[in-house]
């Protein structure tokens, strides 16, 4: 990664900082004004959209530290997702805790429930893990359908209050925009810090040999737990999140099949980066809302696939990236931006 | 008792019949290393085809037995020059992965296809039931589990005892070093999808035989996951026996757990058991010893 002409650093915090020039600030700072103005000129419909690109960036953010930097794959985001969904919910029924130790508790609680099954990759790797995340993905919905109602409501589900803080109530899109906003900036700034971390480098170290890893003195199955551990935090806090912005929980809407997904937005952004993730969220997204829109058109074109032609279409359309991008561009959206950038601090030289 | 004994021999016949999912999956990945999530997938295509030749086109038996089989083939054959050859000599993490773009991509094409509504698949193997005695069997699976035993001795035979066979697990070891030594990565890949596909419509046919179908049922492709990992990714033989084990076992739970649970047990149990196979003893009953553990 080289750094714009003309840019030093003299002091270790220089170096270490992960904004640098008076350009990059303005265009960060611009970026989050464009953000929280974005109510004023987009109707209730796109913040609708974003809300739940937000909530899932958060998962998709959690998955690329499991998958992307630790190499563990998983395939049970959604699971996860949904314990800290579930715990969320039931602790804000329950007890009537103040909202972020809620969404804090839904985050642990599904980092322990990862961690159980990232346990088995210190016997077990590659692809194997896989396994035991499409388990948890079954024994989840089994379980919290099965135990007493009182816990998690079996087959009908939670339903909640709105979530308030500080005498605010979320109870509107637009409120729990500002919610997902402050949280999801917190989370990825994370888990930016994280990557860079020793953690962070140690996950690359055990993704890449993890014989030498263990040589060079780096304990492979604590890192291996621990990006479990780590990455179903994500995605714990991010089911907190969906629970007080949908306000009803139920088994079926964490499926193996959204797990799915999530490692397509992860494949379509790039593996190994932050910055892949938010992106392939947001281009999936997009994509998934395009075909939404589109669906009557398309339900005419297709009349006897009847009211799955979007699911059917999306899911098409996805599957075909995947294997385009594993084919023709294995390293993400996040390789072509970083080629752009390069290119443009570079101009006019080749290289 | 005679429920029981019921619960103990469907259960062992469900078993097989899982056995013949992974077989198609094994096959997958003892020539190629590569780990296909889309297995369940393929069962799904397979039962639309026969469904589409023999329910709504009308033909007869065998002929709608041979084209299915023959597409399905076919689907083998154009997913592996299309999706995997490109990919040859990339990491293996890439051929997995694409197996999940795969996974997506055919259940939306099912979807535009053939839409989402129950179909009913068409009675191929006689339905009514076997009785011994008190018992009831179900005859499309005990006719199915001998197919299933045919199928895997012969398999088995061929990996084990053929020059291609031997060939094709070399290249399952390695590729760069298959390819070094003039071995056809490409060959086995074809051969082995081809395959499989072929042996997804079979375990079609005497899954959904006569039963209401959407395309939901490629859950079996993940469900019967634990009978391969039982056996060992790599043996052919030992899914017999593992499918056997995870049948019977999953028999006994659903009759002892179904009571305190309200019944569902027999969805999760099998996901129970790949756990606990992972935990303990991931290289399976016979599995090669090779399996990388940490």
């Amino acid at each position: 990664m080289t750094l714009p002409a003309g840019v030093h650093a003299v002091t270790y915090t220089q170096d270490q900082a992960l904004i640098r020039t008076p350009k990059q600030w303005l265009c960060f700072f611009g970026f989050l004004i464009l953000l929280l103005a974005l109510p004023l000129f987009g109707g209730g419909k796109i913040i609708g959209i974003m809300n739940v690109m937000g909530i899932m960036m958060i998962g998709v953010v959690g998955l690329q530290i499991t998958i992307g930097y630790a190499g563990q794959t998983n395939l049970g985001q959604s699971a996860f997702m949904g314990v800290g969904a579930y715990v969320c919910g039931a602790l804000a029924l329950q007890f009537n805790l103040p909202l972020w130790l809620n969404i804090a508790l839904g985050g642990v609680s599904a980092a322990l429930f990862g961690a159980i099954f990232g346990l088995a990759a210190a016997r077990i790797k590659g692809f194997y893990m896989a396994l035991t995340t499409i388990a948890a993905q079954y024994i989840f919905s089994f379980v919290m359908i099965k135990l007493p109602k009182g816990w998690f409501g079996q087959a009908e589900g939670l339903r909640l209050e709105p979530a308030s803080l500080l005498g605010w109530t979320f109870d509107t899109d637009l409120g729990m925009y500002y919610l997902i906003f402050v949280v999801a900036l917190i989370m990825i700034y994370g888990a930016w810090g994280l990557a860079r971390s020793r953690s962070g480098r140690a996950f690359v170290a055990v993704r890449d040999n993890d014989n030498a890893a263990e040589i060079i003195g780096i304990n492979v199955y604590y890192y291996k737990a621990l990006a479990f551990f780590i990455g179903a935090f994500y995605a714990g806090v991010s089911g907190g999140l969906w629970a007080y912005y949908i306000r009803y929980i139920q088994a079926d809407q964490f499926t193996l099949w959204l797990s799915v997904w999530y490692v397509g937005m992860l494949i379509v952004g790039g593996l190994g980066s932050i910055l892949g993730a938010i992106i392939g969220t947001v281009v999936i997204r997009i994509l998934q809302e395009f075909i939404t829109y589109i669906g009557p058109q398309l339900a005419e074109i297709f009349p006897h696939v009847g009211g799955q032609v979007v699911f059917a279409s999306m899911n098409m359309l996805l599957g075909g990236i995947i294997i385009l991008f594993m084919i023709f561009e294995p390293r993400g959206l996040v390789h072509r931006w970083n080629i752009i950038k390069e290119s443009y601090r570079i101009w006019p030289f080749p290289h | 008792m005679v429920n029981f004994l019921t619960y103990i021999i469907n259960g062992a016949l469900t078993g097989l019949l899982y056995a013949l999912v992974a077989l198609g999956f094994v096959i997958i990945y003892r020539s190629s290393r590569v780990f296909n999530f889309a297995q369940g997938e393929f069962v799904v295509v397979g039962a639309f085809l026969v469904f589409s030749f023999l329910s709504v086109l009308d033909l007869p038996l065998w002929l709608s037995l041979i084209l299915s089989f023959g597409i399905s083939i076919v689907v083998g054959l154009a997913i592996e020059r299309i999706v995997l050859r490109p990919l040859v000599g990339e990491e293996l993490f890439s051929l997995v992965m694409v197996t999940i773009g795969l996974l997506i991509f055919i259940r939306g094409g099912v979807l535009v296809i053939w839409g989402a509504e129950v179909r009913f698949f068409p009675v191929v193997l006689p339905m009514e039931a076997i009785r011994i005695g008190p018992l009831v069997l179900d005859r499309a699976l005990v006719i199915g589990g001998g197919i299933t035993i045919l199928v895997a001795m012969l398999t088995s035979w061929f990996f084990n005892h053929t020059r291609l066979g031997v060939e094709m697990t070399a290249v399952a070891e390695d590729h760069q070093i298959a390819l070094s030594l003039g071995l056809s990565v490409k060959r086995s890949l074809a051969i082995a999808w081809a395959v499989s596909g072929v042996l997804s419509t079979m375990a079609a046919i005497i899954f959904l035989n006569g039963k209401g179908m959407t395309f939901l049922a490629s859950d079996i492709g993940f469900a019967a996951l634990p009978v391969p990992l039982l056996a060992g990714l790599e043996s052919i033989g030992g899914l017999l026996l593992a499918g056997l084990i995870v049948g019977l076992s999953i028999g006994i739970a659903s009759y002892f757990l179904d009571p305190i649970f309200q019944g569902g047990v027999m969805t999760v149990f099998p996901f129970v058991i790949m756990v606990i196979i992972l935990l303990i003893r991931p290289s399976g009953l016979f599995g090669w010893k090779t399996i990388e553990r940490v």
